[in-house]
């Protein structure tokens, strides 16, 4: 296993562009080189126009979907690289879980480190997990693991099966309805980096066979915890499986029920009803 | 509403002009303003046949300020400045001949008058009289009186009081309103004195200090002008008007410190309501000013029931029981109550298109005359005041000829302020004015109609 | 310490004929409404240039620039100016809460008279320019040099220059009020029918009492209006019936129409509050006196509870403090946001189910007599400038208590946006 510590966050246009030109060809086992950072500390100026695009609360505590924001970059680096078997356009997200061990003070000087892990056979092609691991003074204070799936791709032989699903409660009640306008996409790639083309415009998302512009699942998840923010235990687990993609624009609705101390959510088409986004919160 | 023929006519250019072209000019008249003299010159008194109130008169003069000088000589010299009234004393007529010295005392006097000046005649009641003789002499004076006020010019005016014998003390309230600026638009008018307790007056400037009035109607026009004036002379107004007019009401009451109460008079509750309101919110009412009214004017062969109804019911109906129910309450109506009634020329001297409005006017007069002697009984006072032309948002509208020649045709060439109305109002219902009962004062400049 | 308290007394009121969304008030702002609606009730009760002891009121939807709407309109009306104010927002419950604050000052001595009051525009709302185009223009403001200057322009898109309408939306739902009174009105089964006719008789109810000349003393005209424009005295079940519904309609069962439910309005309301020796010295009636006031708000977000039912909440426990029962009250003023949340409130009351496992009670609180409910007409009739019903309600109620005679005594219900109730008990 091999480290490499990076002294500043990475720019993300250019590792799409790298992605990009060297998807073909890949192949083979997943790596199981790690990215770090050390001594990160966070912009105020950034966190709050995070927490602003994604309406979460703004204060001096992290919210838990923040630290994605300064490990994705991380994980683009390793996926980005040519010895990464998946090739990254045509990566989907579709499960997110992100494991909250004791809230994060924003004054916090935040230790990264990223991996991949867990290659596995799914119906529809191959699953491979990103983890990231925070650490502030030796102690692991979050944790998380972001499922993709290659459609198309396979597994190595004898890879386990993939674990995709996030199973709630019945949610029959909307306790919000959002209108989500055709620029979410394109204000959640300027605060996040994550300018995938299929977040930015129609056009764009046509040529990667989308309809329309979708929005990133990990702004869904953010602000479906926005509208939990205040009823939170201090350690918990936030594990979401995204469904059908959300198109831009759209109106959604979300449902939550208290379950277990802590929360089942959906996010759901307003008129279709159809899932864009199933979760669960839970204490740990 | 300013008369823009009055304002040319005595402007500089407009002055040379009509001069030049013999056209009628007519004056500027002086209306009173707080603070200022009774008079802006000396008077003369005068007597014709026994002259029992010289002395009366003179004293109300001193009292007011005001210089009195001996009768002007025959050539018209006198030993001072120019007059600012001429008061005739002809109490004691006893035949026609007597009113030689009337013209002999006059006629080098009102040479002498001031622009805004004053004749006040005095005399005894014609109908008192205990001969034909002396009854003819007395009721010359009214052919008299009303032709010197023809004669007058520039803004000057002429008035008599008839004084019976024992009314002395009533005389001061009304010769003052005579001759002040408060009766600039009254002219050519006779007003008959009783005998009463007059209370000692307080302060001139404040007339009304300590009283609660109530004006209906007060939300614009004539019935905002009664409402300022009253509150001027220190009376608290109860502005009353129908709910839709409330927020001018609001307006009026707000400007002179008083209260709007918005009631529809003609309501079958309304007279309760407006006593319960006076008791409890005043503990009663000192002076009432039945100033609402409405035209609905259509030739009578064209006028629809509706039309009639609802111009008797405001304009004389509700007079009638707000009054009746003030007087029946007991102690709502306050001692001394003043009453005023607004009537109209209209009602005396009717008008085409008018037959509702003027029949009720008129009977606001049978209603006042009628109920006098019973306000009598409880030292209060009821008259009316018949407006003549008066300027208001009204007659603007009405057509430019009609409204001409409406201005014009009074012996001071020009139509009345809503606020000549208000004084005269504001003078009867001083307590000063107890003497003054079941009368009808025109306030009309001498209006040619129904003189 | 405790201070010997004494009941505020309501005095009387004014208000401004109320007029729907755009019509006769179009052209005219908060301040000025407030101010006229001020200046009316100066008139009726002879206050110029009186400093009464406090002015509080508020609006819902108020300009920035609005920040002190309130002394702002005291200046500007004939109240001395050395009458102090303060500005207040509970939503609908902006205006029965300003009357509540009022009321317990004097109570407690701290003031002798107070006016309480609200208003409210929907025509002249405040519109925000774009989170984008508003912070260009902080930076473009902040900027030192010209070059920041022009840098800060150049980030201005035409796209951002269309602004932001305000929308009658709880912000944590997104579903305007009407959608959550619809889902409030499904769960508890209201019908249309009933719904209508709970329409058709505030409109009846409020004709009638214009007409017979109620209103005299507690409105004064304004800009031309002389009753609320949205008064339908011809109004009728039949007609109702035609209407389309217009809130929850996801539901094709949907009840809920725009003569069901309160339309946007504007207007402005102030009541006089003082004590009895203040009112007593100045000549002044006393309407009814300010017994107890309570506020409660539900968990309308993930609780389960309807936005509007906290005043199901708060009116039982106002009552057990004051020994009463639901029935003990000869008037019930309860706000008419929508028709539906009028009989979702008096039905949850009877439902014995909801008192115990909701309002913690061992039976319910019972039905009301109907007869009872709203009888001079409410919002539905009348229109609901949010923050200008509290008041509307406090001086109509006090009206008709002293007009019943003493000891009568009336129950204000009012339900507010982000799932609040204010309630109030009235005696003459």
């Amino acid at each position: 296993m091999a480290t490499t510590t990076l002294d500043a966050a990475p720019n993300l246009g250019a590792l799409y562009a790298k992605a990009t030109v060297t998807a073909w060809g890949r192949g083979g086992a997943l790596p199981d080189d790690r990215v770090a950072r050390t001594g990160v500390e966070v912009d105020r100026a950034h966190l709050a126009e995070y927490a602003r695009v994604c309406r979460l609360p703004f204060g001096d505590v992290l919210p838990a979907t923040y630290p994605h924001m300064l490990a994705f970059p991380l994980q683009m680096v390793l996926m980005s690289d040519r010895a990464f078997p998946l090739a990254l356009p045509g990566l989907v997200h579709v499960r997110n879980r992100i494991e909250q061990l004791a809230p994060v003070p924003v004054a916090a000087r935040l230790d990264l480190e990223v991996w991949a892990e867990r290659f596995a056979t799914h119906r529809s092609g191959a699953t491979v997990d990103l983890c990231a691991s925070v650490s502030t003074g030796g102690a692991e204070v979050w944790r998380s693991r972001s499922t993709y799936l290659a459609r198309g791709a396979s597994a190595p032989a004898g890879a386990e099966a993939a674990d995709v699903d996030v199973h709630v409660g019945a949610l029959d009640r909307a306790v919000a309805t959002w209108r989500v306008p055709d620029d979410a996409g394109r204000r959640y790639a300027k605060v996040s980096g994550d300018v995938n083309p299929i977040h930015l415009s129609g056009l764009t998302a046509k040529a990667f066979g989308f309809k329309r512009a979708i929005a990133h699942g990990m702004w869904v998840k953010a602000r479906a915890l926005g509208a939990v923010a205040n009823r939170l235990p201090e350690a918990f687990a936030y594990d979401v499986q995204f469904k059908k993609p959300l198109f831009l624009p759209s109106t959604v609705t979300l449902s939550t029920a208290q379950v277990d101390g802590g929360w089942d959510l959906a996010v759901r088409n307003a008129k279709s009803g159809s899932d864009h986004l199933l979760g669960t919160i839970r204490p740990q | 509403m300013s008369d823009w023929y009055t304002n040319f006519v005595n402007s500089g250019v407009g002055t040379t002009i009509s001069k030049q072209l013999g056209l009628p000019r007519p004056a500027v008249l002086r209306r009173y303003e707080p603070g200022e003299p009774l008079l802006p010159g000396p008077v003369v008194v005068g007597t014709a046949g026994g002259g029992r109130l010289r002395d009366t008169v003179t004293a109300v003069l001193r009292d007011a300020g005001v210089t009195v000088l001996s009768p002007v000589a025959a050539d018209g010299s006198t030993d001072g400045e120019k007059l600012g009234a001429v008061v005739l004393d002809a109490t004691g007529l006893s035949g026609p001949g007597d009113l030689a010295a009337a013209h002999d005392f006059l006629a080098p006097a009102i040479r002498r008058l001031r622009a805004s000046g004053r004749v006040v005649v005095l005399a005894d009641p014609p109908a008192q009289a205990e001969t034909p003789a002396q009854a003819a002499a007395r009721q010359a004076v009214d052919g008299l009186t009303r032709s010197i006020g023809k004669e007058l010019l520039n803004g000057s005016t002429a008035n008599a009081i008839y004084v019976p014998e024992g009314a002395e003390a009533s005389l001061a309230s009304p010769l003052t309103f005579f001759l002040s600026g408060r009766s600039a638009y009254v002219d050519g008018q006779g007003v008959t004195l009783a005998a009463a307790d007059v209370p000692a007056s307080g302060d001139p400037e404040k007339p009304l200090a300590g009283k609660v009035a109530v004006v209906t109607g007060a939300a614009r026009g004539i019935g905002a002008s009664i409402a300022q004036v009253v509150a001027r002379d220190g009376a608290h107004v109860v502005a009353v008007d129908i709910p839709a007019a409330g927020d001018s009401l609001a307006k009026v009451a707000n400007e002179i410190g008083g209260t709007a109460l918005q009631l529809d008079i003609t309501a079958p509750d309304a007279p309760q309501r407006l006593v319960e309101h006076l008791r409890e919110r005043h503990g009663g009412v000192d002076i009432v000013v039945h100033n609402a009214g409405i035209t609905r004017d259509k030739l009578l062969v064209n006028m629809d029931a509706a039309r009639w109804n609802s111009v008797m019911a405001v304009n004389l109906q509700a007079q009638l029981d707000i009054t009746q129910a003030l007087l029946d309450d007991g102690d709502v109506l306050k001692p001394g109550a003043r009453v005023v009634s607004v009537s109209s020329q209209s009602g005396i001297a009717g008008n085409r298109g008018q037959t509702n409005y003027a029949a009720s006017k008129a009977g606001v007069i049978g209603m006042v005359r009628a109920w006098a002697p019973r306000f009598a009984e409880r030292g209060a006072t009821i008259n009316a005041v018949a407006p003549g032309f008066i300027v208001t948002e009204m007659t603007a509208k009405m057509p430019f000829g009609r409204r001409e020649i409406g201005s014009r045709i009074n012996s001071l060439s020009q139509g009345g302020l809503p606020v000549d109305v208000a004084e005269t109002i504001a003078w009867l219902a001083q307590p000063g004015s107890a003497g003054v009962n079941g009368q009808v004062v025109r306030v009309c400049g001498q209006s040619m109609l129904g003189a | 310490m405790a201070t010997p308290t004494r009941k505020a007394a309501i005095v009387g009121g004014n208000r401004i004929p109320f007029a729907r969304s755009n019509t006769a008030y179009a052209q005219a702002s908060n301040q000025d409404m407030l101010t006229a609606t001020l200046d009316g009730l100066v008139a009726r009760f002879g206050l110029q240039g009186e400093s009464v002891g406090e002015v509080v009121a508020g609006a819902v939807l108020k300009h920035a620039r609005d920040f002190n709407l309130t002394r702002e309109s005291v200046l500007g009306s004939q109240l001395s100016p050395t009458t102090p104010a303060y500005d207040i927002q509970q939503a609908c419950g902006t205006g029965l809460e300003a009357a509540i604050l009022v009321a317990n000052k004097i109570a407690l001595g701290q003031i002798e008279a107070g006016i309480a009051g609200g208003v409210d525009t929907t025509s002249d709302a405040p519109l925000a320019v774009g989170d984008d185009l508003r912070r260009t223009l902080i930076s473009l403001n902040n900027a030192k040099t010209v070059a920041d200057r022009l840098k800060a322009l150049a980030r201005i898109r035409p796209g951002q220059l269309v602004p932001e309408i305000p929308r009658n939306a709880e912000p944590r739902t997104g579903l305007a009020m009407g959608d959550h009174a619809a889902i409030t009105a499904k769960e508890w089964q209201i019908g249309r029918e009933e719904q209508d006719e709970l329409a058709v008789l505030s409109h009846q109810n409020m004709a009638a009492a214009y007409d017979r000349g109620f209103f005299d003393d507690l409105v004064t005209p304004y800009l031309g209006l002389t009753r609320d424009n949205n008064l339908r005295p011809d109004s009728s079940v039949e007609k109702l019936a035609t209407l389309k519904p217009v809130f929850g309609t996801g539901d094709p069962d949907a009840t809920m129409t725009a003569a069901n439910s309160t339309p946007l309005t504007d207007g402005a309301s102030a009541v006089l509050l003082a004590s009895d020796e203040w009112a007593e010295a100045k000549g002044l009636p006393v309407l009814a006196h300010l017994v107890d006031a309570q506020t409660a708000a539900v968990d309308y977000v993930h609780g389960g509870e309807g936005l509007l039912m906290a005043p199901v909440y708060a009116v039982p426990v106002m009552l057990a403090r004051n020994g009463l029962t639901l029935q003990d009250f000869d008037f019930y003023e309860i706000h008419e946001a929508f028709a539906s949340t009028v009989l979702a409130t008096m039905k949850a009351w009877e439902d014995p189910a909801y008192c115990k496992g909701k309002l913690g009670l061992d039976a319910p609180l019972g039905s009301i007599d109907r007869s009872k409910l709203n009888v001079n007409g409410s919002s539905l009739a009348a229109g609901h400038p949010f923050a200008a019903t509290g008041g509307r309600i406090v001086a109509q109620l006090a009206k008709q208590l002293h007009e019943a005679g003493p000891g009568k005594r009336g129950l204000i219900s009012i339900c507010a946006a982000g799932g609040q109730g204010v309630v109030a008990i009235l005696e003459s």
